[in-house]
């Protein structure tokens, strides 16, 4: 991320906005109840957020690169250094052909960069070795095929931009060839690689694709062009989803707080007033439980697949009264129960917790999971949706 | 060193000669449109704050390529700037020129380097004497 403070103008302009948006909040909270502050605090954060989403998608959508870099050749006039990225086409023999034929060549150096495409699965489950093992063993059986001496070989765990990047201060290579197939496999490299090393090197790029038993091809401009809108537009479809995520999360917290700062602390002693005034023995409303499950594709629905639901779903509670929910969420991510109009909104983590519904009106009101899950659960009643009654004491 | 050519192939081709001459070198397109160019803008622009020399070759039947060679002359006016210039040159893009080095139009890579190598060595010799 580039520094606020990269230059005069820049850091004027980020202490000006930082001053712009704290003024309404600390006003809101001077003048006004909590409530009202944490809402503003919202957002400017949703504001803020909001624009540092556009710029991103932005930025993915066309890559604002253009000025192309290379450093001085290294060697004698004579020598050549060829680069060759590849991965999963290291098994063709047609590619293992044209590294021969470069190793052929006097004078020249080719290095066989082979990045293990390591995906986020594979670095959560720590699978991360076999695929370098695997890059290795790609590598090394490639070497022994084409046999030269000035042909090497680097197995790399980075990502494969940033691994040419290096390889650009160390080897300094005159030349770039990017072999993949026509669309990424499992594994393989993505076929926009090659437009990628092309808008940042001022070196010849060649990108060269290779399936199995047939010659080397060289994808046309529209091809190219292809590649890389389709690349832009897959970056940005995954932001949105993350940035869509994230502010659903944000929501949720939000609103958990403006609940807790407009039920605190007057409900909670009117909560304690109507638990003063129960006999001693009867039946109490506070230690009442409801108990739950939330299962992630636990219930067939009518179109006869399973989907997300809470396994009660319709609450009925005394207004002022807490009624808790044990509830265990066997999902591996949060739920929540957010009803706005009834001034709720539990935010449920995965395990069992104990919970408090509690509401200040009668009513009856809908209330939903606000966590983007199952899409056709949040929208039934009986799944991922349902109703809080709440009647007067 | 910065090379500015709108032709992709041949701005490679010129930085190919200049890296087996042993320089590094940037290539830039130039500009998009008018104002496009982050040399008119806040910012600046960094390939050509760090350059030694500027190889320019935009077509400047352009208005906004001559706009950049302005801000160049302007905003670095010690950087040595070696301009492959038109057959006819006009009064204004004769002003613009003023104190730059020029190439004629359809210059090789290899003159565009060889003349590059000239300046430099000159460069380094006013330096050495200085």
């Amino acid at each position: 991320m580039r520094s606020p403070f990269h230059s005069e103008p820049e850091a004027f302009r980020f202490v000006l906005v930082l001053i712009l948006a704290l003024v309404p909040i600390v006003l809101a909270a001077a003048l006004g109840p909590t409530w009202l502050a944490l809402v503003v605090l919202a957002v400017v954060l949703g504001g803020v957020a909001a624009r540092a989403a556009q710029l991103r998608m932005r930025k993915l959508r066309s890559p604002d690169l253009l000025v192309k870099m290379a450093p001085p050749h290294l060697g004698s006039a004579a020598e050549r250094r060829v680069l060759v990225v590849a991965n999963d086409t290291l098994s063709e023999e047609a590619l293992l052909c044209e590294v021969e034929r470069l190793g052929l060549a006097p004078r020249m150096h080719v290095l066989l960069l082979v990045p293990a495409v390591i995906t986020p699965a594979a670095r959560l489950t720590g699978a991360i070795d076999s695929l370098l093992d695997q890059a290795r063993a790609r590598m090394q059986a490639a070497l022994d095929r084409v046999g030269h001496d000035n042909v090497a070989g680097k197995v790399t765990g980075e990502d494969p931009l940033e691994a040419i990047e290096d390889t650009f201060a160390t080897f300094v290579p005159d030349e770039v060839i990017v072999a993949t197939r026509w669309e990424q496999t499992a594994g393989g490299l993505e076929p926009r690689l090659a437009g990628l090393v092309r808008e940042r090197f001022a070196v010849p790029v060649r990108h060269l694709v290779f399936e199995p038993g047939s010659a080397a091809q060289e994808p046309d401009e529209g091809t190219e062009a292809r590649y890389q809108r389709e690349f832009g537009a897959a970056a940005a479809r995954k932001f949105g989803l993350r940035a869509l995520a994230g502010a659903g999360i944000l929501a949720a917290l939000v609103m958990s707080l403006v609940a807790l700062a407009r039920t605190t602390p007057t409900t909670l002693a009117a909560a304690n007033q109507a638990a003063a005034a129960l006999p001693t023995g009867a039946p109490s409303a506070l230690t009442k439980v409801i108990e739950l499950k939330v299962i992630a594709s636990g219930k067939k629905g009518p179109d006869g697949k399973l989907h997300d639901d809470f396994t009660v779903t319709d609450f009925h509670v005394t207004v002022g009264q807490p009624l808790t929910l044990r509830i265990d969420n066997t999902d591996t991510v949060p739920h929540s129960i957010t009803s706005p109009e009834a001034g709720v909104s539990i935010i449920l983590s995965p395990g069992t917790h104990d919970y408090t519904l509690l509401v200040n009106q009668a009513g009856k009101f809908e209330w939903h999971c606000a966590f983007p899950c199952d899409p056709w659960s949040m929208a039934h009643v009986g799944y991922m949706r349902g109703f809080i009654t709440a009647t007067a004491a | 060193m910065l090379v500015e050519d709108p032709d992709g192939e041949a701005g490679l081709a010129i930085a190919s000669g200049l890296r087996f001459a042993g320089y590094a070198v940037a290539v830039c397109p130039g500009p998009r449109g008018h104002g496009q160019c982050p040399l008119t803008g806040p910012a600046g622009c960094a390939p050509a704050h760090d350059a030694d020399l500027v190889v320019c070759n935009l077509g400047y039947e352009r208005e906004v390529a001559r706009e950049v060679l302005r801000e160049l002359r302007t905003r670095y006016p010690s950087t040595p700037l070696l301009v492959v210039v038109p057959p006819e040159i006009d009064a204004d893009l004769r002003e613009v020129l003023d104190s730059c080095h020029q190439l004629p139009a359809g210059a090789t890579p290899e003159q565009v380097v060889a003349a590059v190598q000239g300046i430099s060595e000159h460069a380094a010799e006013d330096g050495a004497s200085a």
